[in-house]
């Protein structure tokens, strides 16, 4: 087979595999992102339980520090919608990752099927 | 103990089942009861976390039983580290602080965090039934695949011993 088609092979071959690993890269910081926002929604759902003049207090280092609950309340949905906007650029990314990972899938067969034509033609 | 609370309540329904598998390639059949094989280890793991969070919930509530009014004044030891304790006395008995995740600990009077870990125990249960249904279906899946694909190698073999 010629040179040429083997580098080009080889190339995307590579981008396939550089991709690939972004995804799963990708897909385990969606994991990690959706558990905490679990796990906040569960604290949203105890601070909204509490009454306005109930103690809260806030681990910070090794010390617990008081915080008033309209306070901590609005923290924890600042701290959600952050992650929830995190999880919408993620969405993007792995939906753009899919087009070239489709895009790098097809130059593969081609590629591949002209190796196979050239070989034909070498007797 | 919070983070562990919710750690698998997400899979991928499983579409549709229209396809005959008896149909289905060996090859591809294998493929689809590796992939199962798989997410049902996942369950498992899940449901091994959920089990021990549910645990500690339950053991968190029971303590709570040990503090009554008559603690109160009554001397406690109080570990430092692991291994160094010192002698105290309980001044408060009807408040605790709940660790309720991410950093936030509440003050809660006894009855109002028994019911905290309560709903808790509540909640990973309700966790644990919805991901043992999922892997019973899962594993029903993966059992017919199975059988598919024994009737398939049988078939083959008895088309090759003609030949």
């Amino acid at each position: 087979m010629s040179e040429e088609t083997q580098q080009k092979l080889q190339q995307v071959l590579t981008d396939f595999k550089a991709s690939q690993k972004q995804y799963s890269k990708t897909v385990a910081q969606v994991r990690k992102l959706e558990g905490q926002l679990q796990e906040n929604a569960a604290v949203k759902k105890e601070l909204e339980l509490i009454k306005d003049d109930a103690e809260v207090f806030k681990l910070i280092g090794p010390i617990l520090v008081k915080q008033e609950p309209v306070e901590a309340r609005q923290t924890v949905d600042k701290r959600m919608s952050y992650i929830q906007g995190e999880l919408k650029r993620l969405e993007d990314t792995i939906s753009s990752l899919d087009t070239k990972q489709e895009s790098l899938q097809q130059k593969l067969n081609e590629l591949q099927a002209k190796m196979v034509q050239e070989q034909q033609k070498q007797p | 103990m919070s983070s562990s609370s919710t750690a698998a309540s997400k899979s991928t329904p499983a579409p549709p089942e229209t396809i005959d598998i008896s149909k289905i390639p060996i090859k591809h059949l294998n493929a689809l009861k590796q992939d199962l094989d798989k997410e049902l280890n996942v369950f498992q793991d899940s449901l091994q976390t959920l089990k021990i969070a549910q645990t500690k919930f339950q053991e968190s509530k029971e303590s709570l039983e040990a503090i009554t009014p008559d603690s109160k004044g009554k001397e406690i030891l109080v570990p430092l580290t692991k291994s160094v304790y010192v002698p105290g006395r309980i001044s408060d008995v009807d408040n605790v602080l709940l660790d309720i995740g991410t950093g936030y600990y509440i003050q809660k009077d006894i009855e109002g965090a028994k019911d905290y870990f309560q709903r808790k125990v509540e909640f990973v249960t309700k966790n644990m039934e919805k991901i043992q249904e999922i892997g019973l279906e899962k594993s029903r899946l993966r059992d017919a695949i199975f059988d598919a694909m024994g009737a398939k190698i049988k078939a083959e073999e008895a088309s090759q011993a003609k030949t």
